[in-house]
């Protein structure tokens, strides 16, 4: 092992971090074998949108810039995942090529192209927005994301195919949106279905991995220069110009990542619904990660991850009862209420504000 | 892994004079924001083997509230009638009605997964219903729909049609375990054609309906009907105010300037009575013939609108309670006025979706006794081709090939002498109609258009 890899995580202040990332490692991998199939789901999905949330607050809680429109990149991502698995894969003959393998070249295709388009709007999108601050960052965000939502809500890019001579006049099939089916994959003898409603572990264990890359490809950034220079951005902008930052191009290059890892976490959620609607680009859709982060706690890496977990699982129990059921926007209020007055950095402060009460009392 | 240099910073004042730091406003707009859409996300925004467990997903919130509402009182009053007369198999059966909320498919999940539903009815929306038919269809419950539209989920022919799950402009999403006990679009749209045709001839028709998929396709299919039936219609306008929208009086003011013989509309629900009080206001019930609607003949909208309601216009729906004489209907209107007279928030006669609702759930229980269990590959065996005989719109029967109940629609002219126990008009001089595959395949024809018979 080169670069005492070794040393460095047997070195006392890592080993504990050391072991709680493999103990959370073995609890995730271990999970859908124990719980049954609705909440091997719950479980994706939430793991999704930890991974999400995470890269909203890339831009959020450390360059602080509050974007209300990160469900633009679900969208460009979700769309594109929705075409390729419907129409692009089959036109490109992948099912005669690989064989029982298909789906997956599709699933990794889909992935990456699904990505890239993320990544490809955020760079678009990003170099406008970055020229505004604050609240104005915010409206601007939100008002992209709108124009998406209409464009594709409104079947824009049908209609302009079709004035081309190009198509049915349909696109992103308006408001019912994309849906498909996915099927079995044969890998070298080994038989599953891709996404299997009723027991979906092999697409749980793979967005286990997808997510896991993918959390830990934003670790490495935030620990990097780079992400140094974003806290320096998001604590006084002036300063950091000072300093000789060009603020405004790093924030158009960390609104490139955000975009780009939320394009990510979107293809998986898309895999995971076998669909996309015009809804999943809607404002209300770009609220969730926002709602995630400030109930996590934006100032640790992690914040937004345990926002996602008490999020979802929180909506999972007002959704066992019919009365909580009933007033879930109260009782969602209300538990956001409690976290904004009485914790400084959501939930992820308060549990480290209760360690820090234990450590005390032990001492 | 938390950041601890900001912790503290943020703990400590600056002291300065600027009133609002950037720490403290980006805090403030993030919260801000989220206590907003706390308020806000509601639209889109709920075994043992001792009993038989149904579930079911209606919207129950929100637009259509007053539609789920009544999909779920009628599923309930079944479910009581039965239990009272021994249940299924000698086993009662127990129901639970969920809410779409904001993740529909989550609920059918959670309802065939952890409350184990054996049979599930449902859904209140058509865009709901084809976004989760591929989750329903790995379930592998057999579910019933019991308020939707859309013809494709019914259409099996992909070949004529297209595959809905495999392009964007499929028009066939027939799913294996998904049936359907209402009329569809295709029903709907054909009455109307046909009462069009049989009592005006050809006219100029103007068109009005809720912007998304379902107005759009309502359209379409009315004037592939038309054309199939030989009407040369002029069409003179086309107006889709948005769902659920406050004001329509920019559109209604379009169809009175091009003054149509005839207005043709796909309003429901709270649109249905948002377009009548706008519409009467406006006048245009004087200046047209008359005004046709697919859906949107229900008592809640009639009850909403109270005195408003022009008399004499014609609007259709999946059930209306006089318009049956027969005894299952009776002993239905009968149940579920003892359930609800007492009730001062829920009208004591059944909404449009009141008879399709209350036949699935009569229809399942001769489906489980007839495969002797829950099984649901046998459930959904015996369904196919499976007569209700305790329909309240009459006998109707499953077709085996594309698991669409033979369901008449009913048309109704308005009126305020109608039979209703409410202040309000209600429809009379009701006349049904039903329509075959064969027939449909024929008037459609050319059209693109899959019967979803």
């Amino acid at each position: 092992m080169s670069y005492g890899v070794r040393e460095r995580l047997l070195a006392p202040d890592n080993r504990m971090r050391v072991v709680g990332v493999a103990a959370v490692a073995i609890v995730l991998v271990a999970a859908p074998f124990v719980l049954g199939g609705f909440q091997t789901s719950l479980l994706a999905r939430t793991l999704v949108f930890a991974l999400f949330a995470t890269a909203f607050n890339l831009l959020y809680g450390y360059t602080g810039l509050l974007s209300f429109g990160h469900a633009m990149f679900v969208a460009a991502s979700g769309y594109t995942v929705a075409k390729i698995v419907q129409q692009v894969a089959p036109a490109l003959g992948i099912e005669s090529i690989f064989g029982g393998a298909a789906l997956m070249v599709v699933w990794i295709l889909a992935l990456v192209i699904g990505t890239a388009m993320a990544a490809l709007l955020a760079v678009f999108i990003g170099y406008l927005s970055v020229q505004l601050e604050e609240i104005y960052f915010a409206m601007i965000t939100l008002s992209f994301s709108m124009a998406i939502w209409v464009i594709v809500n409104q079947d824009i890019i049908g209609s302009a195919l079709a004035a081309l001579g190009i198509g049915g006049g349909t696109f992103t099939n308006g408001s019912d949106g994309l849906t498909f089916r996915l099927g079995e994959v044969d890998l070298f003898g080994l038989e599953f279905r891709l996404v299997d409603i009723a027991d979906p572990i092999a697409f749980y264990l793979l967005t286990l991995l997808v997510v896991a890359i993918g959390m830990y490809a934003l670790y490495r950034v935030i620990n990097s220069p780079f992400g140094t220079t974003c806290q320096a951005i998001r604590e006084n902008p002036e300063r950091a110009r000072a300093l000789g930052i060009d603020t405004q191009f790093h924030s158009w290059m960390t609104f490139i990542i955000s975009g780009a890892f939320s394009g990510l976490a979107g293809a998986m959620l898309v895999m995971l619904k076998t669909g996309i609607l015009p809804s999943d680009a809607f404002w209300t859709s770009s609220a969730t990660p926002v709602v995630m982060t400030v109930i996590g706690g934006p100032y640790a890496f992690l914040g937004p991850a345990v926002g996602a977990f008490t999020y979802e699982y929180l909506r999972w129990i007002i959704r066992q009862y019919p009365l909580l059921e009933e007033f879930w926007e109260f009782s969602f209020g209300f538990l956001l209420l409690i976290v904004v007055l009485f914790f400084d950095n959501g939930v992820y402060g308060g549990i480290q504000r209760l360690r820090e009460y234990v450590s005390d009392r032990q001492e | 892994m938390s950041d601890d240099r900001t912790q503290q910073d943020s703990t400590s004042s600056d002291g300065t004079s600027r009133g609002l730091n950037r720490r403290h406003f980006l805090a403030a707009a993030g919260t801000g924001a989220t206590a907003a859409v706390a308020g806000c996300t509601g639209l889109d925004g709920g075994g043992g083997s001792d009993t038989i467990k149904i579930g079911g997903v209606y919207l129950l919130s929100g637009i259509a509230q007053a539609l789920g509402t009544s999909s779920a009182n009628a599923a309930e009053v079944a479910v009581k009638q039965i239990n009272e007369n021994g249940g299924i198999n000698g086993k009662d059966i127990e129901i639970e009605v969920r809410d779409h909320g904001e993740d529909p498919q989550a609920q059918i999940r959670s309802l065939a997964q952890e409350f184990n539903a054996d049979v599930m009815i449902g859904l209140t929306s058509s865009g709901v219903t084809l976004a989760s038919a591929p989750t329903i269809e790995s379930l592998g419950v057999p579910f019933t729909l019991t308020d939707i539209g859309t013809p494709y989920i019914t259409e099996p022919d992909t070949e004529s049609y297209g595959n809905y799950f495999e392009s964007d402009s499929g028009r066939a999403a027939f799913t294996p375990n998904m049936f359907r006990t209402n009329s569809n679009t295709s029903h709907m749209t054909y009455a109307i054609a046909k009462y069009v045709a049989d009592n005006y001839g050809e006219s100029r028709v103007a068109n009005m309906g809720p912007d998304y998929a379902y107005g759009q396709q309502c359209w379409d299919y009315f004037k592939a009907y038309s054309e199939g039936l030989g009407m040369n219609h002029e069409y003179v306008t086309s107006e889709f105010p948005s769902l659920g929208a406050s004001d329509m009086t920019p559109q209604i003011n379009s169809v009175l300037s091009a003054d149509p013989d005839l207005l043709f509309t796909s309003f429901w629900a709270g649109d249905a009575t948002t377009f009548i009080s706008q519409a009467a206001e406006q006048g245009l019930f004087e200046e047209v013939d008359d005004v046709f609607d697919t859906i949107g003949a229900d008592p809640t909208v009639y009850e909403a609108l109270g005195d408003t309601t022009p008399e004499g216009i014609h609007m259709s729906g999946w059930y209306w309670p006089t318009a049956y004489d027969n005894e299952n209907n009776q002993a239905f209107l009968d149940a579920y006025r003892e359930e609800f007279q007492d009730d001062d928030t829920t009208p004591s006669i059944p909404g449009f979706t009141g008879g399709s609702t209350y036949a699935a759930i009569y229809m399942y229980k001769k489906a489980i006794e007839a495969a002797g269990g829950t099984n649901p590959e046998d459930v959904i065996s015996e369904l196919e081709g499976i007569t209700i005989d305790n329909d309240p719109r009459g006998q109707t029967t499953i077709k085996e090939d594309t698991h669409q109940a033979t369901a008449p629609c009913v048309i109704g002219e308005t009126s305020f002498d109608a039979d209703v126990p409410y202040d309000g008009a209600g429809l009379v001089n009701t006349q049904t109609y039903t329509l075959t595959r064969e027939r449909s395949l024929e008037l459609l024809d050319g059209s693109g258009l899959g019967p979803g018979l």
